[in-house]
C-alpha cells in the first residue's frame, strides 16, 4: 500500500502561463534527479531553477520545489515541477516523470494519501474537493472555512443535545424503578423542534451554497436573432457563440461562464425561436419551456423593432408561474421605433412586466445597467461568509435532509404514542445521521463516494 | 505430597454463577468435567441482591435459557417474587426480575449439578494452572492434588485475592465470610496473565422483625407471572405461586449528615494514604456515600428492602451500599423510616478482588497465547449474577469446542445481548466492573428477552445443548407464531356498526371501508387482546405466541429498520482482519490505534472500529488499506 509514486498535473489543464506537475512518494526525488538539472542543492522546502533534460535535449527551464516527508501535502516526499504552461510540455513533462518511474495519479489520489497519512480528516478532505473546484473568492472562502472544521462543529453541536436527551431516555429504560425525573414527550418534542430549526437554518444555506458554489445557472430566452447570443458575449467578453444576422444560427445550447462581480453565472443560450416555421416554432417554445426547470435565473430577451407576441407572453407567463426569477430585457434600442416599443411595455404591463432593462448591443448600451441589475438580484449581503456557516456539499445536504426526516417521524411516534424506547430508536439515527457528516459513523460507501468525487490535483 | 487424582476434559475453577454454567455446559455436552470450589456450600451462592433478572440482565438469563442454560430453570424453582419491568415502554426493554431465595438457589443449582452425568464436584482450592508449551494440561489443588484437562475455565468471581473493607478495618476474605483465593494470583501472573484490581460492594442484611414495615411501601410481584425458562411456558405452578413482598423506604437529610460527618472514616473518600483504596468500583452502583457526594442537591435516596428467603428473616437493603464502618452504618439506619430499630444482622462491606483485563481475551473467552485457558464471569471484569452466567455458559461451549477441533461459538452483537456483554468485554475493554445494560445493544428492538428462543434455540440446539425433544417443541411454536402472523395479515375486517362501535370504545378511528387485521394492530391504541371483539376467528393460542406474533406485527416498521442497521453493522464485520497485518506499518492511522490494533488483532473492521482509541478516522484508514492490498 502507497509504495509507488503517482504524479500528475496539478494545475488545471489550460494555456495559463505556469503549469505545475505533482509527483508524491518515496522516489520523488530520484526521479527528479534523473530529469532536472541544475547547478543548485536541492533541499526541503526550498525551490531551485534548473532545466528539464530529456535525451540531452533542453525540455523546458522549470523551477522545482522539495517538501520532505511528513511536512508535505501528503505526508510523502512531494516534488513539484513548476513549469511553462501550454498543455503540449506540461503533458511531455509529465510522460517523463511517467517514464522515469512514477505511476499516473488516480483522481484524488492526493488527498486520499493526506488523508491516508493523517494530514486531515473526512470533512477537510471534503472540503479540498469544494477548493479544487472554488470559481469564485466567496466560495474559496467557504471550503476553506469549512476545512478549518466550522462544519464539524456546528454539527457537533448540533448532536450534543440530541445525544444528551438519549442519555436521558436510556437512564429511564435501564433504571426503571429509580426516581429520576421522567423524560416528558413535550420536552422531547420540543428539543425535537428546536433541532428541525437550526438544521433547517443549515439546509436554507445550501441553496445560498450551491449558487456561490456551482453559480447561478441563467438561461437566456427569446426570439430567434433578437441578440441572445451576442448578448452572452458581450457579457462574457468575447465571442464564443457564432452569431450572424440569419435566424438560427445558434445551432445548439451554448454555455458559457462569467462571473460578475463575484457571482458565477452559468449561462445558456438556446437555439432561438423561429418564427419561419411552425413545426420549428414549437419546438422552441417547448425547448424553451423544458429550460425553465434547470435554470435559476432568466433574461428573457425582446426587439424593440418587433411586436411582441403570443409564444413570449406563453413563456413570461410560464416564468412567473413557476417563480423563477427573471429580467426582461429590450435589445436593439437603436433602432427602436417608438409606436412598437411603447406598445411592447404595454402588452408587458399586462402581464404584470413592470421593469425592463433597455440595451443596445450593437452600440454597447445599458449592458452595465443589466450588470447591475443582475448582481442586485443575486448579491445577498446578509449573509456574513466569515461567521455563517455554509454548506455547499449536495452528500451534507442529503444527510441534513434525513437527519430532518428521522426527527419527523420521532415526532409522529410520539403523537402516535409510541413509547419513549421506540422514539429513542429515531433520535439515535438522528445523531447517526449528523456524525456521517463530520465521519463518526463508518460507512464503505462514504468513503468510496468521496473519493469518486476528488478530482486529480489535490 | 503430590498425587493425581485423574484426568478429564475440562476442569472448572469456581462455582458460582458463571462456574455453574460452564460446568453444566462441558458435562451436558458430553465431557468429562471437574468443578472446584473452596467451600461447596457457596456453589452459585448470592453474595450480593437475592434476585435474578432486571433490566437487560433478564435478557442475558433468557438467552442462557435459549441456548441450553440453567440459570433461567433455577431462577423459576426458587422465585419469592416476580415482576416484569418497563411494561410502560416498549417491549424490547421489557425485563424479568424475579427475587430469589438465595438458600434454596443455592441447594436447588447444587442438586442439579450432582445429579449431573459427566461432572464431579470437588471442595477445593486450586493453586496452581499447570502450563505446558504454552497449552494447558490440568491443575493444582492446595492439598496437592494434580488434575489434568484439556481445557481449563477461570471462574473465581471476587475471590482472587479478596479483601474485605469495612471502615477502617480490613482483612483478607472472599464474600460472605468465605477463604480468599490467595496463591491462584501469584500463578496466574507467573504464567503470563495480566492482573488488575477492581472493587465492588454490597449493603447490610438487617432483620425484618426489627423494622416497622408500616412506614415503608409495599412493593407487589406481578398478578400475572411470566417464567424465565421457555421451557417453563404455560406452567401453572409458576403462574400461581404465592409471592412475598419487597419494601420501599427513604434516606433523608439526617441520614446524608450522619454520612458527610463520617466521610473521612470512608475508604473511599478518606485523606488517610494507607487507609485509601486504589481500587475501581463501578459507577452504575455506587455507595450511599457516594451518591450523597455526588448528588447532594438529592433530598433522598431510594431503599428497597428485599426478602433473602422465605425461611430467613435477613433483608438485603437495595441502595444502602457502603464501605463506612460499622457503627456509623448502625447510625445511618436509625435515621430511616421504619428502619429506626432495625438490627444489622450482616453489616455493609466492600471488597477489592484480581480480575484480568478482558481485552486479552479472544471473543471465544479462550486468554491470548495462553491454549485451553478460559476465562468467566466476574473474574473478566464484568459484575453481576447474570453476566457471569451468560460468560460462563460459552466459556463452557467453548472450551468443548476446543477439544473437538471446532470452531468457537461466537454471537455477534446483532444476535444477543451475550454478544454484546462479550464483545465489549474484549474489544472494548472495561475500567470499571463491567454491569450490561439495554442501551449498550444498538439493535435492542431485535434482542428482546421475549424472542431469546427464535433467536437463539437453534444455535444452542446445533451445538448440542438443547435436545431434540425441545427443538422440536420450540419449532412447533414458531410454526404457530407465523401462522398467526399471516392469519392477522390476511384477514380482512369489514366495516360495520358493531365494528365500529368497538374502536370507538378504544378512542380509535372507525371504519369507512375493509382493512386488515394487522392494520388495526398497528394502531397504538389498539391490542391483541381488545381486538377480540372484532377478530372472530381467533383461535386459542399460547401467550407467548400471542405476544411474539402482536410483537411482529405491531413494530413491523421499526424492525424493519432494525434489520437494515444489522445488514450494514454486518458489512463491517464481515471485512475479515488477518492476524499478520503489521498495524505499525500503516501510516495513516493514529499512534494509539496503531498500538491498540496491534495488541488486540481484531477479527474484522468491526470489531476494530470498537476499540476505545480507534477513531472513526482509522477505519477509514483501513477500509482504504483493506481495498488497496486486494
Amino acid at each position: 500500500m502507497l509504495t509507488h509514486t503517482i504524479a500528475a498535473i496539478a494545475t488545471a489543464l489550460s494555456n495559463s502561463g505556469i503549469s505545475i506537475i505533482r509527483i508524491s512518494g518515496k522516489d520523488s526525488l530520484n526521479i527528479i534527479n534523473k530529469i532536472f538539472k541544475t547547478s543548485y542543492k536541492i533541499e526541503p522546502n526550498h525551490i531551485v531553477y534548473g532545466k528539464i533534460m530529456k535525451d540531452h535535449e533542453v525540455l523546458d527551464h522549470v523551477l522545482v520545489s522539495y517538501f520532505k516527508s511528513p511536512k508535505s501535502y501528503t505526508g510523502e516526499d512531494v516534488c513539484e515541477i513548476n513549469c511553462h504552461g501550454g498543455n503540449e510540455i506540461t503533458k511531455e513533462i509529465l510522460e517523463l516523470v511517467l517514464e522515469s518511474g512514477a505511476i499516473l495519479a488516480e483522481p484524488g489520489e492526493f488527498s486520499k494519501r493526506a488523508f491516508l497519512n493523517g494530514k486531515m480528516d473526512l470533512s477537510q478532505a471534503e472540503a479540498v474537493i469544494n477548493l479544487i473546484n472554488a470559481k469564485t473568492k466567496t466560495e474559496s472562502r467557504i471550503a476553506s472555512k469549512n476545512m478549518e472544521g466550522n462544519l464539524s462543529k456546528k454539527v457537533r453541536e448540533l448532536r450534543e443535545e440530541l445525544i444528551e436527551l438519549l442519555a436521558h431516555i436510556e437512564v429511564s429504560v435501564d433504571y426503571p424503578e429509580y426516581d429520576y425525573d421522567e423524560v416528558k414527550n413535550r420536552n422531547v418534542i420540543h428539543l425535537i423542534d428546536k433541532k428541525r430549526d437550526e438544521i433547517n437554518d443549515i439546509l436554507k444555506t445550501y441553496e445560498h451554497g450551491r449558487i456561490i458554489k456551482e453559480g447561478v445557472n441563467v438561461a437566456i430566452l427569446g426570439k430567434p436573432n433578437v441578440g441572445k447570443s451576442s448578448l452572452l458575449n458581450k457579457l462574457a467578453n468575447y465571442n464564443k457563440a457564432i452569431v450572424t444576422d440569419i435566424p438560427g444560427t445558434t445551432r445548439d445550447i451554448v454555455e458559457e461562464t462569467i462571473n460578475i462581480d463575484d457571482i458565477v453565472f452559468n449561462i445558456s443560450d438556446t437555439a432561438g425561436i423561429r418564427d419561419t416555421n411552425d413545426i420549428i416554432e414549437k419546438i422552441g417554445v417547448e425547448k424553451s419551456l423544458s429550460m425553465l426547470d434547470e435554470v435559476d435565473f432568466v433574461i428573457y430577451m425582446l426587439n424593440a423593432e418587433e411586436k411582441i407576441d403570443k409564444d413570449d407572453i406563453e413563456i413570461l407567463s410560464k416564468i412567473q408561474n413557476k417563480g423563477i426569477k427573471y429580467i426582461t430585457v429590450i435589445n436593439k434600442m437603436d433602432k427602436i421605433k417608438k409606436s412598437n416599443f411603447d406598445a411592447i411595455l404595454n402588452e408587458l404591463k399586462q402581464i404584470g412586466v413592470e421593469e425592463t432593462i433597455e440595451i443596445s448591443i450593437q452600440e454597447d448600451r445599458g449592458i452595465d445597467k443589466l450588470k447591475n441589475a443582475i448582481v442586485k438580484i443575486f448579491h445577498q449581503n446578509d449573509f456574513d461568509f466569515e461567521h455563517e456557516l455554509i454548506i455547499t456539499n449536495s452528500r451534507h445536504k442529503d444527510l441534513l435532509k434525513k437527519a430532518l426526516n428521522y426527527l419527523e417521524e420521532a415526532r409522529n411516534e410520539i403523537n402516535n404514542g409510541q413509547p419513549i424506547d421506540i422514539v429513542s430508536i429515531y433520535i439515535k439515527k438522528v445523531a447517526n445521521t449528523l456524525g456521517e457528516i463530520i465521519g463518526s459513523n463508518v460507512s464503505q460507501d462514504i468513503i468510496d463516494k468521496i473519493f469518486e468525487k476528488f478530482c486529480v490535483g489535490k | 505430597m503430590d498425587y493425581s487424582l485423574g484426568y478429564y476434559d475440562v476442569i472448572v475453577i469456581g462455582a458460582g454463577h458463571a462456574g455453574c454454567e460452564a460446568a453444566l455446559a462441558s458435562s451436558r455436552l458430553g465431557k468429562k468435567t471437574a468443578v472446584f470450589v473452596i467451600n461447596l456450600d457457596t456453589l452459585a451462592n448470592m453474595p450480593c441482591n437475592p434476585s435474578i433478572g432486571g433490566t437487560s440482565k433478564g435478557h442475558l438469563v433468557r438467552e442462557i435459557d435459549a441456548l441450553g442454560g440453567e440459570m433461567a430453570k433455577n431462577a423459576d424453582k426458587t422465585f419469592l417474587q416476580s415482576k416484569m419491568l418497563n411494561m410502560s415502554k416498549g417491549p424490547a426493554v421489557h425485563s424479568l426480575r424475579v427475587q430469589s431465595d438465595r438458600r434454596m438457589y443455592h441447594i436447588e443449582m447444587k442438586k442439579t449439578m450432582e445429579n449431573q452425568k459427566n461432572l464431579d464436584i470437588y471442595q477445593a482450592e486450586i493453586v496452581k494452572i499447570l502450563v505446558e508449551d504454552g497449552k494447558v494440561i490440568g491443575v493444582k489443588t492446595k492439598i496437592g492434588a494434580n488434575v489434568y484437562a484439556k481445557s481449563i475455565v477461570v471462574a473465581t468471581g471476587t475471590y482472587l485475592k479478596g479483601k474485605v473493607i469495612i471502615g477502617e478495618v480490613s482483612y483478607e476474605s472472599g464474600p460472605d465470610g468465605v477463604f480468599p483465593a490467595n496463591d491462584l494470583s501469584q500463578n496466574l501472573l507467573d504464567i503470563g496473565v495480566e492482573l488488575r484490581r477492581f472493587k465492588t460492594g454490597t449493603p447490610a442484611r438487617v432483620n425484618i422483625n426489627t423494622m416497622d414495615l408500616s412506614k415503608m411501601e409495599e412493593q407487589f410481584g406481578d398478578e400475572k407471572i411470566v417464567p424465565f425458562s421457555f421451557e417453563n411456558e404455560g406452567n401453572e405452578e409458576i403462574k400461581h405461586k404465592k409471592q412475598i413482598s419487597c419494601y420501599l423506604t427513604y434516606t433523608n437529610k439526617d441520614t446524608h449528615k450522619i454520612i458527610m460527618d463520617n466521610l473521612d472514616r470512608s475508604p473511599i473518600y478518606t485523606d488517610n494514604k494507607e487507609m485509601k483504596l486504589k481500587s475501581t468500583g463501578p459507577r452504575y452502583c455506587p455507595s450511599i456515600e457516594d451518591k450523597v457526594v455526588r448528588f447532594h442537591d438529592k433530598e433522598r435516596h431510594q431503599l428497597f428492602i428485599e426478602p433473602l428467603g422465605a425461611k430467613t428473616s435477613e433483608m438485603y437493603i437495595q441502595g444502602m451500599s457502603s464501605s463506612l464502618p460499622e457503627e456509623v452504618q448502625i447510625q445511618m439506619y436509625r435515621t430511616v423510616p421504619g428502619l429506626e430499630n432495625a438490627k444489622m444482622m450482616r453489616p455493609a462491606y466492600a471488597i477489592e478482588y484480581d480480575c484480568i483485563d478482558s481485552t486479552n481475551l479472544k471473543l471465544s473467552l479462550e486468554y491470548k497465547g495462553i491454549e485451553g485457558l478460559f476465562f468467566a464471569g466476574q473474574v473478566n471484569g464484568s459484575s453481576g449474577y447474570e453476566e457471569a452466567a451468560a460468560q460462563g455458559i460459552m466459556a463452557g461451549i467453548n472450551a468443548v469446542r476446543k477439544i473437538d477441533n471446532l470452531e468457537p461459538l461466537i454471537l455477534d452483537r446483532s444476535e444477543a445481548y451475550i454478544g454484546v456483554l462479550i464483545d465489549d468485554l474484549v474489544t472494548k475493554g472495561t475500567n470499571e466492573p463491567y454491569r450490561m445494560m439495554t442501551s449498550r445493544s444498538e439493535y435492542r428492538l431485535m434482542l428482546r428477552q421475549d424472542n431469546a428462543d427464535l433467536r437463539l434455540t437453534p444455535k444452542g440446539h446445533e451445538i448440542g445443548l438443547i435436545s431434540d425433544e425441545r427443538y422440536k417443541k420450540f419449532l412447533g411454536k414458531k410454526e404457530l407464531i407465523n401462522r398467526e402472523v399471516e392469519r392477522l395479515k390476511n384477514t380482512i375486517i369489514k366495516p360495520s356498526v358493531e365494528v365500529n362501535q368497538v374502536l370507538e370504545r378504544y378512542h380509535s378511528s372507525p371504519l369507512s371501508t375493509g382493512i386488515k387485521l394487522s392494520e388495526l394492530l398497528k394502531r397504538s391504541e389498539l391490542n391483541y387482546q381488545n381486538l377480540v371483539e372484532i377478530d372472530k376467528d381467533r383461535q386459542e393460542l399460547p401467550d407467548s405466541v400471542v405476544e411474539e406474533a402482536e410483537i411482529e406485527i405491531k413494530y413491523e416498521g421499526y424492525i424493519k429498520l432494525q434489520l437494515e442497521q444489522i445488514e450494514e453493522f454486518k458489512k463491517l464485520e464481515n471485512k475479515k482482519l488477518t492476524a499478520d497485518i503489521d498495524y505499525e506499518q500503516i501510516k495513516g492511522l493514529s499512534l494509539e490505534a496503531r498500538q491498540k490494533l496491534n495488541r488486540q488483532k481484531p477479527l474484522s473492521v468491526g470489531q476494530a472500529s470498537r476499540i476505545s482509541g480507534v477513531s472513526p478516522a482509522d477505519i477509514s484508514v483501513l477500509l482504504i488499506y483493506l481495498t488497496q492490498s486486494k
